[in-house]
């Protein structure tokens, strides 16, 4: 009866079908239960607010019977399709989401901390005053640097005076 | 949409065509002939911030090599002469007198950096290198040169040539942000007709006290753990650093940006290190403390790139 019910939401039966469908609906039991769980899934696809109190009682319920797939498992031909395609892909879905929301995926976590590791900025430096020796750094490190052979010694006039940086030593 | 992709890869391939345009090589390398090569007298500014500092530069070449002196202007006086393979700073009012002996370091010729051909080419690994257009500086018309880094661990340089002689008139150095970061302007430059005098120390400077690096080539007992990408060792020497006790020193370059590395022992100093980033113009300082060493990071490079080299040095005992 499930699919049937299914098939009437999405507008695939004729028109008799279609009444007998809506007849068994009225009439409760597992055809009015089917209704009101498949239109409650269509509204939480579609982040319609309003829900029932037992909705998310009923999903958690159903989440708990899921078995923890951790590898792509061969499909068997099911003894009984109690649910309509549509709505199972639909199901599916919320299930995916809930499952992938809760459960940690211990393959990707190293993964991820090592990008986070070599995208974490340093920590920003303190800013202090050149040190006391500063002149005689740069006297040290000026003869080294390549841009002599472009510059000549212009870069040599780079100094701190007195005030500008540590005292001491 | 075929179309757009073919278009997209040829916009690209000119840009490649662009970074490595033998004709921008051959001007880095006319500038550095330039340098080598040419006498000259001139008046430059150096820019960095808020400040700017006059300065006179004097440069004569003979057979017998070559003779540089400049002078600043402004602020505290201080003289630098650079002979062949000593450069000698001038302190007037202290009355000291800075010696450091140039050593050998890889990829230099008669101890001061000359970058040989293979090197400026090297430099578009690390570079992207393009002509611009002309303007005047100072009087003479100058191709201009860009250095566009291709990551933000070094900084970018904009050479302003003349486009006679190839003498560089203006260097502007940018982060990589495109800010400005300092600049070197010649205001007033004559080429060519400089006698010997020129260039000798105004100083005589027989009572003053003379400082001495002792720089001498060493295997030393520290090591970066990661280098700066495109950065490798050119110099490894023990030296002092003004009066006090030995020094040791690592230089990296990538070719055109240097950073050392100086390493000295704690005992008998008497303040704590002082953690931290300073820096001059294009120049950043890191200072921290590793295994009882103060160790002290120089180099024209980015605070990040200047900070992540001290973050890596480590003791090697062997």
């Amino acid at each position: 009866m499930k699919d049937r019910i299914s098939q009437l939401m999405d507008g695939e039966l004729d028109e008799r079908a279609a009444g007998e469908a809506i007849a068994a609906c009225g009439r409760g039991g597992e055809a009015g239960e089917a209704w009101h769980t498949y239109h409650l899934i269509g509204d939480a696809m579609r982040e319609t607010c309003v829900l029932s109190a037992g909705f998310s009682a009923r999903v958690a319920e159903r989440l708990a019977a899921e078995p923890t797939v951790l590898a792509p498992r061969r499909v068997r031909p099911e003894s009984r399709t109690w649910l309509a395609l549509s709505a199972a892909a639909s199901f599916a879905a919320v299930a995916l989401v809930g499952w992938l929301a809760l459960t940690p995926q211990p393959l990707n976590i190293p993964a991820q901390m090592a990008q986070v590791e070599a995208a974490r900025p340093q920590e920003a430096p303190a800013i202090v005053p050149p040190p006391s020796a500063t002149n005689d750094y740069l006297l040290a490190h000026q003869g080294f640097s390549p841009r002599v052979s472009f510059q000549g010694m212009t870069p040599y006039v780079r100094s701190v005076s007195q005030q500008g940086r540590e005292r001491g030593k | 949409m075929l179309g757009r992709v073919l278009g997209l890869s040829a916009l690209l391939c000119a840009g490649l065509a662009q970074a490595q345009s033998p004709d921008a090589l051959d001007w880095l390398r006319r500038i550095q002939d330039a340098t080598q090569k040419l006498s000259y007298s001139g008046t430059f500014v150096y820019q960095n911030g808020n400040r700017s500092e006059t300065s006179r530069i004097t440069r004569y070449v003979d057979a017998s090599g070559d003779i540089e002196k400049l002078e600043v202007m402004d602020g505290v006086p201080r003289e630098i002469v650079r002979t062949r393979d000593t450069v000698r700073c001038y302190l007037p009012d202290s009355r000291v007198v800075k010696v450091e002996r140039q050593i050998e370091s890889r990829g230099s010729e008669r101890g001061f950096p000359a970058l040989l051909p293979e090197r400026i080419n090297a430099l578009a690994r690390h570079y992207d290198i393009a002509l611009g257009e002309t303007q005047r500086v100072a009087g003479y018309e100058c191709r201009t040169v860009t250095l566009t880094p291709k990551d933000d661990l070094r900084y970018g340089h904009m050479l302003y040539a003349d486009a006679k002689t190839g003498m560089l008139l203006k260097a502007v150095t940018f982060d990589p942000h495109g800010g400005l970061v300092e600049q070197f302007s010649f205001t007033e430059l004559s080429i060519g007709n400089v006698s010997r005098d020129k260039v000798k120390p105004r100083h005589k400077a027989q009572a003053w006290r003379w400082e001495d690096s002792d720089a001498a080539p060493a295997s030393l007992t520290w090591t970066l753990t990661s280098e700066l990408p495109g950065f490798r060792k050119i110099a490894e020497l023990k030296r002092r650093i003004g009066e006090g006790g030995p020094v040791g020193q690592m230089v990296y370059s990538d070719g055109l940006a240097a950073v050392s590395v100086f390493v000295e022992p704690l005992e008998g100093r008497r303040e704590p290190v002082r953690t931290g980033m300073a820096s001059v113009g294009a120049i950043h300082i890191y200072t921290k403390e590793v295994a009882k060493h103060m160790v002290t990071v120089v180099g024209e490079a980015p605070a990040a790139s200047v900070q992540r080299i001290a973050n890596s040095v480590e003791f090697r005992p062997q």
